[in-house]
């Protein structure tokens, strides 16, 4: 295997490495100014509830998404099952989905929408459905921008504890 | 009684499309219950303190 070490300025270093492996292959960097993502600077998160939550009726409510584990994952530990909300490190542009699954009809209204920094900044699906979802590209400036899955329905509702149904995820699509 | 009943009790007139733009409930899910967001009605005042009690 041959590499090649970048050595920085004053610290650190960057060793690039080509497998061992027959064949001549190509890596081409695009005439762009910018950095350069692997997997270990693009945050992603899957996030679920595997609780019931009650929603008031007509009442914005926070879901608590309070799970990462098992179908889950959170690569760069950058989202909160204490808070409930995803705070990227690494400034970027992430698409962001969440769902929340009724367990019966919210009434005239069920919505999923994202919060960030706590203003609603995204609606999903705005009708009587038992699953609302809700999904958008949104920048995040890798300090203290962050996200989180909100729920509404016109009816007092219960929003369901099931991996499946209600959830939150995300991951970088492009750097900042 | 939930704050959402107790602006319906105060304007019966509000519909459900109203909870969704003008006005905004919310509950950040930390134990402190209920409050008003946001209050754009064009003709409803904002209820007071004591209304809302």
């Amino acid at each position: 295997m041959s590499s090649m070490i970048l050595n920085g300025d004053t610290s650190g270093a960057i060793t690039v490495t080509v497998p061992a492996v027959a064949g001549t292959n190509t890596a081409t960097l695009p005439a762009a100014t910018g950095t350069v993502m692997v997997s270990g600077n693009m945050p992603a998160f899957s996030a679920y509830a595997n609780t019931n939550q009650s929603i008031g009726a007509s009442t914005f409510t926070k879901l608590q998404i309070n799970s990462t584990a098992t179908t889950g994952f959170d690569t760069n530990s950058n989202y909160s099952i204490s808070n409930y909300r995803f705070t990227p490190t690494v400034a970027g542009y992430y698409q962001i989905n969440g769902a929340v699954g009724y367990t019966a009809n919210p009434g005239t209204y069920g919505i999923a929408t994202i919060y960030k920094n706590n203003s609603e900044f995204l609606r999903g699906t705005q009708g009587s459905n038992t699953n609302c979802i809700v999904s958008g590209i949104i920048y995040f400036n890798g300090s203290t921008d962050y996200v989180e899955l909100w729920a509404y329905a016109s009816n007092a509702s219960t929003a369901s504890g099931v991996s499946y149904l209600t959830y939150f995820n995300g991951s970088m699509i492009r750097a900042a | 009684m939930t704050l959402y009943e107790k602006i319906k009790s105060l304007y019966p007139s509000l519909e459900n499309k109203d909870f969704t733009s003008v006005i905004i409930l919310q509950n950040d899910s930390d134990g402190k219950g209920d409050y008003i967001a946001k209050w754009e009605h064009p003709t409803l005042p904002r209820p007071t303190d004591e209304e809302l009690a």
